[in-house]
This record gives structure tokens, C-alpha cells and sequence, in this order.
């Protein structure tokens, strides 16, 4: 499904991913993990389309994204949910639903009971300012956005940083539900979600993915993983 | 599976907000029309016909920048350009092409409106201080164009007359207080088109822009398309308010394009409150009051506009509407709630 092969990528003069090649298939919740500045967050930019790589290709459903703009990412499929949970603070929360159904042409409703469905307590808080939510309440709202108008692979970074314990199970559902039937590339550092989620994890550092994982026991071996945090 | 709700005393959405994004809730639209109408017939026996038929037109153009400053966050310094493109066409086509103002009229948005497409494809790449400078820098050419480049048509620094405008059935702009009503008409009919769009989804789109454009591009919008379409339009309202005042004064004058004169839109929209349509007409009364009568008793005035700006920027950041309006939310909400507030 989603197939980044051999990706460089810069700031400026300083080469930030070397040579990173990553893929995930139909279904699959795919984790990245390594220490910061790894080049997870870089990684899923340059996937969503927010920075080109200088070299490499990435190939989604068989057609080449790198370098399209981030509109048109979005257009084919792929939402990003970024790691600072900013949403649009001045419009409700089912006003930034309703900003994202316009984009994919679908209806207000539909969206809004597509939302509402991973997360029922969101129904309280629609006429809220979208602004006026706790952290965890925007980590919620943002999944749930990226939801609408029937994505195919969601990219997020670092849902459950800084959240209270209690957020980050509900999070932990939420991801549940939506595990095999949706793609998925998740930037966490809590390895506890990863063990019992990921179908296959990439261990980045300095910029490369040193090591794929792919079989459950490794998985969730989490102290041979914690090397890599 | 609970989340703890923390949310306890924070303001409400605003009403249009609250209902969603496709409903208007109450609409007020017309009352406020009728307020604003009985407004400026109200300045009228104070300030003078004349006068107040220049605040309209001028409020006119503090609408125009408003949507694109204070609901897509644009801060131009060439806003000034279009409203001389509208003002120079209409004079150049009635002294030389036809004495109908009203095809005038038509000619000077139009073209302007090409202009603003044209200069839009550039300048919407653009945003902060480049998008401030390139208009600045296109509304110097058009300076250059006003007093040098076509000085045969426009007469350069003479200005250009228009005097020898015809009525058009019941509409003789050498008549002063036709000029009054159809300036009026004109800012109502703005007025009432900006409130529809800000409303709309398009106008959450333009003011989701101003807060953090690259999460509008991750919800898959393309947002250059947005960006041009909004100053497109914002630039055709104000070639209005240029051809308006063309006809208010049979007479047009490089002044029209002078970019110092974008100091007084930004300031006017400051005054009032941008991203506030109320704001804007509230901002140009008020900019055009003090513009006109504060040199009387005061020699420095300009000094007091310094200061004036200075305290907005720093005390009044929604200008005297957002803080009216607040002040007026805040007493609203204390009446409302039981001691200590209630948590939802």
C-alpha cells in the first residue's frame, strides 16, 4: 500500500533521513520508534507531502507522492495527524469536522456521527470552541477528523505525549477500533501501545531505520525496544 | 471510557459558530443595515452631505480590506491600488470613452478586478512581510503608471476631471445627494455580501487559513485557489470604493494611489476591529472623524495617531468593537451564571 524507498531528506544542508525505506500493507498498524531527533516526525512529513525528499520515491496504491503537495496527498487518501495537537481553536469542534467534510465532499452529518462514533463524549462538546479543549480532547477531535471522508492510511505523531493516563487508554481504544480497518503509521514512544497494536515496528536512529520488526514476539519483547528510546 | 471534562469558564462559541457552519442562526443583518443607514443619516446635518457621503465610501473600502486582513490574516500594503485602478478607469473612460457613469462604473471594477486576478496569481504565493512588500511594490508601479507612464490619459500630477459625466435616467452624479444614496446603497449592499460570505464555509475556510494554513492543506484543501479567490474579491470592492469616489468628486488625482494612504485603511480597521465587519465600518467613521476634524484643534495630529496605534496594538487587540463586544459577553455571562461559574 504505502511503499518510501530509499528516502534523503534535508533542512537546509543537514541531511536529516538517510536512505529510509519503510513499508506498510492493507490493514497494517505499522509503529515508528527511536529516540528524539530519530527523523520520525521527518519521515511522516515527507509522506504527508510537507517536505520533498531529495532523493528516493514513495509510492502509495501504486502511484508516485513524493514531492505532491500536502492537498493533494490528503486528496488520495492519506491524513496526517500532527504531533503539536493544534486544531482550528477559533470554530467549534463540529465545526472543524465540518471543515474537513467540505474538503472531501462529505455531508456535515455523516462526519459528524462518523466522529462521534469512535469517541460518544465528543457529542457534549460540539458547540464547544475547538480552542477551549483539553490536550487530550484535541488528540481526539484531530483522529477523529482525520476520519472523516474514508482515508485509507493515517499517519499520526505522538498521540498519547504529554496526556494524562486516563486519555491515553481511551486513545489506546480508539486506535483499537480503528486497527485493521484502516492503514496506519504511528510515531509513539509508549511501548506498551505499540506491543499490543503494532503489526510491524520500525526502529529508527540518527536518521535510519536500523532495524524492522515484524514478528509478534519481538514485538512485544518492549525491553529489547526500550534500547532504541 | 470517560474523558475528564475541564472546560468550566470558558467563553461560548460565538452564535453564527454555535449553530455549525451552514447555519446563520438569528439573522440580524437587516436590523444592522437599518441601524447603519440611520447612522449616517444622522451624521449628515452634522458633518455635511459631502463629508459624510466620503465616510461611506470609505467605509467601504476599510470592508474590502477587512476581509482580507482581518479574516485571512493578509496584512497588505497595496490595498490602496485597486481602489485608484477602479477610481483612474472610470475617470479615464467617461473624460474619454463614453460620458455614462455608470459604464464607467463597470469599467473600473472590471479592470481592476483583472488586476487583481493577474497580480493575486503572485502575490497569493506569498504571506507576512513578502506578501506586504510585493503589494506595496506592484502599488508603486501602479503610482508610476497613474503619474508618469500614462500621464497622457490620466494628466499625472493635475489629476484627471470626469465632469463631463450625463445623467443616467434618475441618476445625476454632479448631485450631490444622489451621490449620498448611491454610496449608502453601495456600502449596504457590501455590508450585507461580506456578512453571507464570512459566514459561509468559505469564510471559515478564509479565517481557518489565517490561523494555521498548513492544517488546512493537511485536510486537503488547496489553498492558494482560496487565498487568490479572497483577494480577488477584496480588491474588486475596493476598485467600488475607488470608482465611488471618482464619481463623488468628478475629479481623480494621483493621491488616489498614493501608498501612504494605505497607512489610514490599516489604521481605520485597527481602530474599529479586524476580522470584524462591524469593526470596519465602526473603524472608518471613526479614523475619518478624527482624520478631519482632529487638525483643528490639534497642529501634531499625526503624532496622536502614532500613540493612538500604539495603545490599540497593545491594549485593544480586537480593536473598540472586539473590546465593546467583549466587555459586553463577559457582563452577559457573569448575569448568567451562579457565583464561581458552572462547569459543563
Amino acid at each position: 500500500m504505502l511503499d518510501v524507498k530509499d528516502i534523503d531528506v534535508y533542512y537546509g544542508h543537514a541531511k536529516v533521513l538517510h536512505d529510509v525505506s519503510l513499508n506498510v500493507n492493507q490493514g497494517e498498524m505499522a509503529f515508528v520508534i527511536g529516540r528524539n531527533g530519530a527523523g520520525k516526525t521527518t519521515l511522516l512529513k515527507t509522506i504527508c507531502g510537507v517536505r520533498a525528499p531529495a532523493k528516493g520515491s514513495i509510492t502509495y496504491e501504486n502511484q508516485t507522492i513524493s514531492g505532491m503537495p500536502a492537498e493533494k496527498v490528503a486528496r488520495k487518501g492519506i491524513r496526517m495527524v500532527a504531533q503539536d495537537k493544534r486544531v482550528f481553536g477559533s470554530l467549534t469542534v463540529r465545526g472543524n469536522i465540518e471543515l474537513a467534510a467540505y474538503a472531501c465532499g462529505e455531508k456535515a452529518d455523516t462526519a459528524v456521527d462518523k466522529v462521534t462514533s469512535i469517541y460518544p463524549r465528543l457529542k457534549e462538546l460540539m458547540h464547544l470552541r475547538a480552542g477551549s479543549l483539553s490536550g487530550g480532547q484535541r488528540e481526539i477531535l484531530l483522529i477523529g477528523r482525520a476520519l472523516v471522508g474514508n482515508p485509507r492510511l493515517l499517519l499520526i505523531d505522538e498521540p498519547t505525549e504529554g496526556l494524562a493516563a486516563i486519555v491515553i487508554d481511551d486513545i489506546f481504544k480508539i486506535l483499537c477500533q480503528m486497527k485493521s480497518q484502516l492503514s496506519a503509521v504511528i510515531v509513539e514512544q509508549n511501548l506498551s501501545i505499540v506491543s499490543k497494536l503494532a503489526d510491524r515496528v520500525f526502529l529508527m536512529k540518527e536518521g535510519k531505520v536500523e532495524r524492522t520488526i515484524s514478528e509478534r514476539a519481538e514485538i512485544e519483547n518492549t525491553r529489547d525496544l526500550e534500547r532504541y528510546l | 471510557m470517560s474523558l475528564p471534562i475541564e472546560i468550566t469558564k470558558e467563553a461560548p462559541a460565538a452564535p453564527a459558530l454555535k449553530a455549525g457552519l451552514l447555519t446563520l442562526g438569528k439573522d440580524r443583518t437587516w436590523l444592522e443595515m437599518v441601524v447603519m443607514t440611520l447612522a449616517f443619516l444622522a451624521l449628515w446635518p452634522v458633518l455635511g452631505q459631502h463629508r459624510v457621503t466620503d465616510f461611506i465610501i470609505f467605509c467601504i473600502l476599510v470592508l474590502s480590506f477587512d476581509l482580507l486582513y482581518g479574516y485571512m490574516g493578509r496584512l497588505s500594503f497595496g490595498h490602496i491600488l485597486y481602489y485608484g485602478t477602479g477610481g483612474y478607469i472610470c475617470s479615464v473612460f467617461i473624460a474619454y470613452i463614453t460620458p455614462n457613469p455608470l459604464l464607467g462604473m463597470a469599467a473600473g471594477i472590471f479592470v481592476a478586478m483583472v488586476v487583481a486576478m493577474l497580480v493575486g496569481l503572485i502575490v497569493s504565493r506569498a504571506d507576512g512581510a513578502p506578501f506586504s512588500l510585493t503589494n506595496l511594490a506592484f502599488n508603486q508601479i501602479g503610482l508610476f503608471c497613474a503619474l508618469s507612464a500614462f500621464a497622457d490619459w490620466t494628466k499625472g500630477d493635475n489629476g484627471l476631471p470626469s465632469t463631463n459625466m450625463q445623467p443616467v435616467l434618475f441618476l445625476d452624479f454632479l448631485e450631490k445627494p444622489v451621490n449620498f444614496w448611491f454610496s449608502l446603497f453601495w456600502l449596504l449592499v457590501v455590508f450585507y455580501l461580506l456578512k453571507r460570505l464570512t459566514r459561509s464555509p468559505f469564510g471559515v475556510l478564509i479565517r481557518s487559513i489565517k490561523e494555521d494554513e498548513s492544517r488546512v492543506r493537511f485536510v486537503g484543501y488547496s489553498t492558494f485557489y482560496y487565498k487568490w479567490l479572497t483577494y480577488v474579491i477584496s480588491c474588486t470592492l475596493a476598485s467600488l470604493a475607488g470608482v465611488l469616489i471618482t464619481l463623488n468628486y468628478t475629479f481623480i488625482s494621483p493621491h488616489a494611489m498614493d501608498p501612504n494612504a494605505n497607512l489610514d485603511i490599516i489604521f481605520a480597521s485597527l481602530l474599529g476591529g479586524a476580522g470584524n465587519l462591524y469593526g470596519a465600518v465602526v473603524g472608518g467613521i471613526l479614523f475619518q472623524l478624527i482624520k478631519n476634524y482632529l487638525p483643528i484643534w490639534v497642529s501634531d495630529w499625526e503624532a496622536f495617531l502614532g500613540i493612538a496605534l500604539l495603545i490599540l496594538v497593545f491594549n485593544f487587540r480586537k480593536g473598540l468593537t472586539g473590546f465593546v463586544m467583549e466587555r459586553w459577553a463577559a457582563r452577559g455571562q457573569s448575569a448568567m451564571q451562579p457565583e464561581g461559574g458552572e462547569a459543563i
